[in-house]
């Protein structure tokens, strides 16, 4: 270790209400390196990013930036510090173009002060271009797929001159080959001198990426040390205090009757969707960006309404137009991307629980608090939900705990069939377990799950049929025996089509 | 689901100093009401007569009963431009269906009937039509009055039918009933915004629309409804206004009832773009109009300056919150 670290951060101490989130934490990242920040949901690590970024004041502790001691009142000081940050949450304005979103606050103007649009349309192009995606810089943010949305927020990190880019679990949406991508542009950025810090629960990608890490449990250092000398497994357990195993979830029980039947879906998004879901079915849906599949189950839930196609649940033709007929019909869904789609941030976390199953916490139409309180306790145990008072708004949790909220909320929605698009997301690998878990309980009890999800892994482990969509097709489905990851990519990608096999 | 044994939650202990943050955050406008109520009782002795207290809850329980509404319709993140004219034109139609029928429960049932029916074409227009609620009401605004002068032919409409004044002049214990009607109206949409479903959804549409679809929440009848109950306590508030002086003026009545009940609302601390506020942050900030406009009055501040102490009060709050 060379004796002046780029970044030093020493007794970080940091509280919220009174309740201690960082004890003392220390953090050295050098020059040139890739360091992993890891810990469980709630450890404290967006919040001692949000210390090094200016968004929140330490109560006590020291910053040094080249052996200086450095303040960060507010965010621009850190960036004036050459410290970029792409946060946890998507922070799009979805009512801008893709250029505006990318040189928000920091417009390139002419002389005279009139704004350069072509300069920054074209330096938006090359960025992105960087990371392998094509899109016009002039579309509305609103109109992209959630993984473009997390490869803007990317490439808006890289537009500036950055010494150091935080990156807050940048990849909750991204596919394997926009992910390699990531990296190869990372390991350049390492080559230039620049030091990133990368927090994420996948720890395939920390082994694969990184040169250091820190490991934080409950606001404390536990270990920092080089990967090389370090498996996995031995970091898993410094984390969640034990071991994890990445075995494939064993489930095997008889399926019941169809409770899903899908005809001919069509619409500008997908073509000609077949399929059908068992009582006690877990089916799986993967493949890349714009492969169509949120599209798809946004449409069956009835938050998209211009498709053609036959919908049967329970045998019986439905038309559904809105989510609220779709939960009477018994479909539920966790939808993805939560900041936006699913987390009501005025609300408190009791509250954001409750929203969709309103009638079983009411008598004779009045809402009965307790209730509620007692069942969040029940998800709060069955989930590891870390929130220290229940009662504050869902905002305040750390993102991996708002992810649990959001499936609480849909579990206790209690339908028949839910789909659950991207469930995972932001959630550490002791937690999955616990999710994948309650899910399996589910599909036990005779509902019918249907997961989507970017991550091929995450499909194999718990689906007992994988279904693999390409630009809006179902290109190939697998039984769980037969499937494998590198046949999944090479239908994801479109290398491969086994349009017989469906039908 | 499975049974486990439920703990019940236990609050953590808080220290002095986050509690006193903590009560500042929740409750500055009841703070800032008390300091006004003890700096107006200093600088007049006339302020705490019982009478004049009596009389501040009088002068505010119009303005009071259209703000409770409009707290709602801010929460779900829109607004409502058209109350003082719908007032105006429930009032004036109301008049009409009195002396026609010559029964008072015909004239309070034809105001609360426009009132909501007015709401509810607002309604429609924002959640069907997709128009702004701000371009939606005000397009209303313009309409309600229109129709209100044509049918009173620009001047004032009487009431005939003797016993309908009783409404807003009678009293109860010591309160007039107008009081008494703004804290049943307060009392109600309390209830309707914390005790059962409605409200629950009505802040989860005004934080995040997108998510309050996708949980499966009516989001159109929602804001059809939100609309129809400002609609209806502003037909309340209609039969308060016609009957406390047994006439109602289809140019003047209800203007800028929109202006105050919007102020109100605001120094409430209920946030401009909706999902947060309280209903009784609300009802603090309409006492706060009424102890000021009282206060000027007892001062003899001349009347065309109180628009102006208002506007900046009204800057003031909005400064304080954008500061959190
Ligand atoms: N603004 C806040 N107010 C109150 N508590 C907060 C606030 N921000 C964070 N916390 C609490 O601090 C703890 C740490 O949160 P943090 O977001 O740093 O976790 P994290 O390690 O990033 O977890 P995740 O992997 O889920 O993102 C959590 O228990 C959270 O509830
Ligand atoms: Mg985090």
């Amino acid at each position: 270790m060379t004796e002046n670290p780029f970044i030093k951060m020493q007794t970080i101490k940091k509280s919220f209400n009174g309740v201690p989130v960082l004890k003392g934490v220390a953090l050295e990242v050098q020059k040139g390196e890739i360091h992993a920040l890891l810990g469980e949901n709630g450890a404290g690590k967006s919040t001692l990013m949000n210390i090094l970024g200016g968004v929140h004041q330490p109560d006590s502790g020291t910053i040094y930036i080249d052996g200086k001691e450095e303040k960060m009142l507010d965010p621009r000081i850190s960036q004036e510090h050459g410290i970029s940050f792409i946060h946890q949450e998507l922070n799009m304005v979805s009512d801008l173009r893709v250029y505006e979103n990318m040189f928000l606050g920091s417009e390139l103007r002419s002389k005279v002060g009139f704004l350069k649009v072509e300069e920054m349309c074209k330096q938006t192009h090359e960025i992105l271009a960087k990371l392998g995606v094509d899109i016009d810089p002039k579309e509305y943010v609103r109109n992209l797929a959630t993984s473009y949305k997390q490869l803007i927020e990317i490439s808006k990190a890289l537009l500036h001159n950055s010494r150091l880019i935080i990156m807050d679990e940048p990849t909750t949406s991204l596919a394997e080959h926009e992910v390699s991508r990531l990296f190869g542009l990372m390991k350049n950025l390492k080559k230039s001198g620049v030091s990133i810090i990368y927090i994420s629960h996948k720890l395939k990608e920390i082994k694969e990426v990184c040169d250091r890490y820190t490991v934080l449990r409950d606001g404390e250092l536990v270990r920092t040390g080089s990967m090389e000398h370090e498996n996995i497994e031995t970091i898993t357990k410094t984390m969640v205090g034990k071991a994890i195993s990445q075995e494939r979830f064993l489930h095997e029980h008889p399926f019941g009757r169809v409770v899903l039947e899908v005809d001919g879906l069509t619409s500008d998004a997908f073509k000609n969707i077949d399929f059908t879901v068992r009582k006690g079915e877990i089916v799986g849906f993967t493949g890349l960006a714009g492969d169509g599949r949120t599209e798809l189950f946004e449409s069956l839930f009835g938050f998209r309404k211009k498709y053609t196609g036959e919908v049967k649940i329970n045998g019986q033709a439905v038309k559904i137009d809105h989510p609220r007929k779709a939960l009477k019909a018994g479909l539920g869904l966790v939808p993805r991307d939560r900041k936006e789609n699913a987390i009501i941030k005025d609300l408190s976390v009791l509250h954001n629980m409750s929203l969709s199953s309103m009638g079983n916490f009411e008598k004779r139409g009045f809402i009965r608090d307790k209730e509620e309180r007692k069942k969040f306790q029940f998800y709060k145990e069955a989930l590891n939900i870390k929130v220290h008072n229940p009662r504050i708004t869902i905002d305040k949790l750390s993102g991996g705990n708002q992810q649990k909220v959001i499936i609480a909320k849909w579990l206790e929605a209690e339908t028949e069939l839910l789909i659950f698009d991207n469930p995972t997301q932001g959630i550490d690998i002791g937690a999955k377990q616990e999710i994948y878990q309650q899910i399996v309980e589910l599909a036990k009890l005779g509902k019918a799950v249907i997961i989507l999800s970017s991550e091929a892994p995450e499909v194999l482990r718990i689906c007992h049929t994988i279904n693999v969509m390409f630009q809006g097709e179902i290109t190939a489905r697998f039984s769980a025996e037969e499937a494998n990851e590198e046949e999944i990519m090479n239908y994801a990608t479109g290398s491969k089509r086994e349009v017989a096999k469906i039908g | 689901m499975a049974n486990i044994n439920v703990k019940e939650y236990q609050p953590e202990a808080r220290t002095t100093k986050n509690r006193l943050s903590w009560l500042w955050a929740e409750y500055s406008v009841i703070i800032a009401f008390i300091i006004l109520f003890i700096g107006s009782s200093v600088l007049n002795p006339r302020f705490l007569d019982i009478n004049n207290q009596l009389n501040i809850l009088m002068q505010v329980s119009i303005i009071g009963i259209i703000a409770m509404g409009m707290t709602v319709v801010m929460l779900s993140g829109g607004i409502d431009l058209s109350v003082g004219s719908v007032l105006a034109l429930a009032g004036v139609i109301s008049v009409l269906a009195l002396n026609a029928s010559g029964s008072i429960l015909v004239g309070v049932l034809t105001a609360l009937l426009v009132g909501s029916f007015a709401g509810f074409l607002n309604g429609l227009m924002v959640a069907k039509g997709r128009i702004a609620s701000f371009i939606a009401t005000l397009g209303m605004m313009a309409g309600a009055r229109s129709i209100a002068l044509y049918i009173a032919d620009g001047g004032s409409v009487s009431g005939e039918v003797s016993g309908f004044t009783a409404i807003a002049n009678s009293d109860f214990w010591i309160f007039d009933v107008p009081v008494l009607i703004f804290f049943a109206m307060t009392a109600l949409v309390y209830v309707l915004m914390h005790k059962i479903r409605f409200g629950r959804y009505v802040y989860a549409l005004g934080s995040n629309e997108k998510a309050a679809l996708l949980s499966a929440i009516r989001v159109d009848r929602m804001k059809i409804g939100v609309y129809t109950l400002i609609g209806t306590l502003v037909g309340v508030a209609a039969v308060i206004e016609t009957s406390r002086l047994n006439s109602i003026s289809s140019s003047s009545s209800g203007a800028q009832y929109e202006l105050d009940a919007i102020a109100a609302v605001i120094i409430g601390g209920t946030r401009m773009t909706g999902g947060r506020g309280k209903i009784i942050g609300t009802l603090f900030g309409v006492l706060i109009l009424g102890i000021l406009n009282n206060m000027m009055n007892l001062m003899n501040v001349s009347p065309h300056l109180q628009g102006f102490v208002k506007g900046l009060i009204i800057i003031i709050a909005v400064v304080f919150q954008k500061r959190e």
